[in-house]
């Protein structure tokens, strides 16, 4: 047995109060092991990989309770049981990065951007052996880079982070946490950033490091698709506590605890088969007939210029969009998939015109908006709204929630008072499941999925045909997903609306949407309805994204 | 984050914490620190000074009884400018206590003000001459029962010309005239003229510091929101201003114009807005991208509301912040400029005096001492509130002081 906490409390101190963020856990990990710690957000599992790896800051915490015992390796080869917390700093710091390494979520923030990739590798290498030369640190850091799947290592181990994607630093911080052969790997959310095929590649490659080194992997993440990829064994951590923990396949399929199953149900693949299930009894809505379209785009544009010299003269442009073809039928959910950087919110916003396009036709309800004035479309705007991504940024936090959704109605003429307008407001804070008393409140008095349907209600506020949303759920836990989900359903059925449903998860788009389109390079590769496309993708590039979506076996 | 912040505000009943607004939390954290709190403390003691002043420091006795007559030459005597100021003092104590919004508030307070203001200045015509020596004069023959005069019984031109040339004298140094900080090179009681000088400290800097920040918010609210060719301009104008000396400009209108303390103002305040234009640009350029102000050019809201409503509130911060400092440096401006000798010519001011005690043949301590430690408290009172402003609207030094 590698490493094995005991009755492990953290409490961390903000203000007067401490507050238990871990509560008296146990798991074990065997060595050649992958434990999953599965939660959703704020349930401490975070806060345990820190506590395992001692990284938590000392003036703020106490461990009230508990051991983390583990099995430290001497370089010698002789082996000796610790524990963690009653460890000297000096120990601590020895085991940390030669015993048990760490990887970070945020790739982009994770390696220090003023210095070389290699100097970041060697520079750790060298401080846990410290009797190796420059050149062997070097060509350990290489060999380390090879090992990644870096191409080119020799050359590319003198580049500075900035020059590597996401995907590539998340493979350099993989390098440098196992170029010093730590027993212990503990992965921090380490694929939530990435977009899903380079998700499949990091995984692949942790599992293929692990197999090769017989690492053990304390892995932290929200979801459940990851966790049947890579656990053996599987803790469900919430509020501190690990609720329930066991084999991977027993947690998935028989799980025992409440929450575990209600974690399950929220999952959007189990979303669809509950609502298969309900309406396998009934008769099929009729397939929607060719109605028309709502939003019908003709080889759109939107080209940002690289601007380069004194005289600021335009080298190339960036294509986020490059001509595309879309029709949105009226009352439908058309999701638009597609990995980050490849144009999705360019053109939602651009379909509204908050960005300009650089070519092409928009029409709206038959209506060619293309060159439209500012103020005629000002008017215009009643029709069509937009809920965007991050809950925390869509909100004014200076405005209460009953002038955020009142502002819009008053400018439209909706109302024709004040009180009649907040009454409005009440009724549409109440549609998405809020209470009319919290139209007083300031935006960081809500959560995050509060937050969400306050946006929601925005967008819903001028009564709209058409909406876009564009990632909603993605900064949202699974369980709040699932809600603002079927919120989204029941509203389209009343409102009658037309959604352009924008993300990156597929499973979100099996569950919600009627068509589908994917968009690849500011182009759309692929387009049918959601049923057809994701069961037989005709694109390669569709193909080998849906391969890449890790399923949960159900 | 929201849960910490959650956990660390103190139990406030969710009426209350809807009323406060993210500025006067800021406030309400900076007044934490004990260094703030004496720094506002200080501002507030020099605000009651400058209101005051007529009525802490003055030749003309505040009431007095000449044969059987009871009168008032300080009240006679008041300007239009002392009477307004005292109007908007009162004003503002009264309104402080009337229930209402800020907006509305301050509203009829700049109302009560220009009403009043207006009126002294129509109906307020103190003698043109005052003669500071005849009520001494008269008081030493006998001609009064009985004389009240101010704390400190002489003006700031009051240069005791019954006395002699007196000039120069320490503090306390004489029995028969008490003067608590001695006088100056001639004659006049230092105090005195301090305590009038407050006026021109404090106008100096809130007027300055307001023209630009009015001048600097506005060029840099459009640079930030339309970017683009605005805001190449706006840059280059920024630049134009930056590239001016102040102190040279100044010099070149006091030749001009000669010595006028509201061009000093307006030169100051039309010279110093390149920073909160950068600093508004910069707020506006990261607001404009962010999601609720796209979602309120989505909403069709008119652009006055989406650069007023929605942009300017959450970019005012660092501004608000940059004023302390800004007041500070607009003090210190006025001081180096009378200390050069540009400044006003007999009107008192802190920096007219430090600049007599360099002139002068020997070095009078109490010259030297006194106006250039009010100026340093001044100074030093507004970083104090500034550092403090910075530190409550910045999250990230919060976090990590914790």
């Amino acid at each position: 047995m590698l490493l094995q906490i005991d009755n492990l409390s953290t409490q961390l101190r903000t203000g007067d109060e401490d507050v238990a963020a871990v509560d008296g856990i146990s798991f074990h990990i065997e060595r050649g092991e992958t434990f999953c710690l599965v939660g959703e957000s704020g349930s401490g599992k975070s806060v345990s990989a820190l506590s395992v790896i001692q990284l938590l800051p000392k003036d703020i915490t106490t461990h009230p309770s508990g051991r983390i015992l583990f099995d430290y390796r001497h370089p010698d080869g002789s082996r000796e049981q610790v524990d963690m917390l009653s460890l000297p700093e000096e120990r601590k710091r020895q085991i940390r990065g030669s015993r048990i390494a760490m990887i970070f979520q945020e790739p982009m923030t994770s390696l220090n951007p003023v210095f070389t990739i290699g100097e970041q590798i060697i520079e750790a290498v060298q401080l846990h052996d410290p009797q190796l030369s420059y050149p062997a640190a070097r060509t350990k850091a290489i060999a380390a880079l090879e090992q990644v799947m870096i191409a080119n290592a020799a050359e590319r181990i003198d580049e500075y982070p900035h020059r590597l994607s996401g995907g590539q630093r998340q493979r350099v911080m993989i390098a440098m946490a196992m170029a010093c052969e730590p027993d212990l790997l503990i992965a921090d959310e380490p694929t939530t950033a990435l977009d899903v095929t380079v998700q499949a590649e990091i995984l692949r490659l942790m599992k293929e490091l692990q197999a090769r080194r017989g690492t053990s992997i304390l892995f932290i993440t929200h979801d459940f698709g990851v966790v049947a990829q890579m656990a053996h064994r599987v803790g469900v951590m919430r509020q501190g506590k690990i609720v329930e923990s066991g084999r991977l396949a027993d947690v998935l399929h028989n799980p025992q605890h409440a929450y575990t199953r209600q974690l399950l149900a929220a999952l959007p693949e189990n979303l669809k088969r509950q609502r298969e299930a309900a309406l396998a009894g009934q008769a099929q809505p009729p397939a929607p007939a060719e109605a028309e379209s709502m939003v019908d785009l003709r080889g759109l544009q939107v080209y940002f210029p690289i601007k380069k010299g004194v005289l600021q003269r335009t080298v190339d442009y960036v294509k986020a969009v490059d001509g595309i073809d879309l029709q949105i039928p009226k009352g439908q959910i058309l999701a638009l998939v597609g990995e980050s950087g490849c144009g999705k919110s360019t053109l939602g916003r651009a379909i509204l015109r908050l960005t300009e396009p650089t070519a092409g036709q928009i029409q709206f309800a038959g209506r060619n908006i293309t060159h439209l004035p500012r103020t005629r479309l000002r008017a215009l705007r009643r029709q069509m709204q937009i809920v965007f991504q991050d809950p925390m940024s869509s909100l004014n936090p200076r405005l209460t929630v009953a002038a955020t959704l009142t502002e819009p109605m008053k400018v439209h003429g909706i109302g024709a008072s004040k009180e009649e307008r907040l009454a409005l407001a009440a009724q549409v804070l109440e549609s998405v499941q809020l209470k009319a008393d919290h139209l007083w409140r300031y935006p960081h008095e809500f959560s995050g999925g509060q937050r969400q349907r306050i946006g929601i209600a925005r967008a819903l506020a001028l009564n709209p045909s058409f909406i876009i949303c564009d990632e909603i759920t993605s900064a949202l836990d699974v369980s709040v997903q699932a809600e603002v989900l079927q919120l989204l359903l029941a509203l389209r059925r009343e409102h009658d609306l037309t959604l352009l449903f924008i993300t990156h998860n597929i499973s979100v788009v099996e569950y919600l949407s009627d068509e589908v389109a994917v968009m690849y390079a500011g182009k759309i590769v692929e387009r049918g309805p959601t049923a057809q496309v994701c069961a037989r993708p005709s694109h390669p590039y569709t193909q080998k994204l849906l391969a890449a979506v890790p399923r949960v076996p159900l | 984050m929201s849960e910490g912040g959650a956990v660390n505000t103190v139990p406030v009943t969710p009426k209350a914490r809807a009323q406060r607004g993210y500025l006067s939390q800021a406030v309400r954290e900076a007044f934490v620190d004990w260094g703030t709190r004496l720094g506002a403390l200080w501002i507030g003691v020099l605000i009651f000074i400058a209101v005051f002043a007529p009525f802490l420091a003055n030749s003309h006795p505040l009431l007095l009884s000449e044969a059987g007559q009871v009168r008032s030459p300080l009240l006679e005597y008041l300007s239009a400018a002392d009477v307004t100021l005292l109007v908007a003092f009162f004003s503002a104590l009264a309104l402080l206590w009337v229930p209402g919004t800020v907006r509305s508030k301050l509203l009829a307070w700049l109302a009560i003000l220009a009403l009043g203001g207006l009126l002294s200045w129509l109906l307020i015509s103190p003698p043109k001459l005052s003669i500071y020596e005849q009520y001494r004069e008269r008081q030493a023959s006998g001609q009064y029962d009985w004389v009240i005069t101010a704390p400190i019984p002489y003006s700031a031109k009051d240069y005791l010309r019954d006395y002699g040339a007196a000039g120069l004298e320490a503090p306390l140094a004489s029995e028969e005239r008490r003067h608590w900080l001695g006088t100056d090179e001639n004659g006049a009681d230092v105090l005195s003229r301090m305590i009038h000088a407050t006026r021109i400290a404090l106008g100096i800097g809130l007027v300055a510091t307001g023209i630009a920040m009015l001048i600097g918010t506005i060029i840099g609210g459009l640079m930030g929101y339309f970017s683009g060719v605005v805001d190449m301009i706006g840059m280059r104008l920024v630049e134009i201003f930056e590239a001016i000396p102040v102190l040279f400009l100044l010099l070149t209108f006091v030749a001009f114009f000669g010595r006028n303390l509201y061009i000093m103002m307006v030169i100051i305040g039309i010279t110093s807005w390149t920073g909160y234009a950068r600093y508004v640009r910069a707020e506006f350029l990261k607001l404009r991208q962010q999601e609720f102000v796209q979602a309120a050019v989505a909403c069709g809201l008119p652009l006055h509301s989406i650069l007023f409503r929605h942009m300017l509130p959450n970019g005012m911060a660092p501004v608000l912040v940059a004023v302390s400092f800004s007041v500070a440096s607009a003090i210190l401006a006025e001081a180096t400029l009378s200390f050069l000798g540009l400044g006003l010519v007999d009107d008192p001011s802190w920096g007219q005096m430090l600049n007599q005690a360099v002139q002068a043949a020997t070095f009078n301590w109490w010259m030297a001492a006194f106006p250039g430690g009010a100026i340093f408290l001044t100074v030093f009172a507004y970083n104090l509130i500034g550092e403090s402003m910075r530190d409550a609207i910045d999250p990230y030094l919060k976090k990590s002081s914790r």
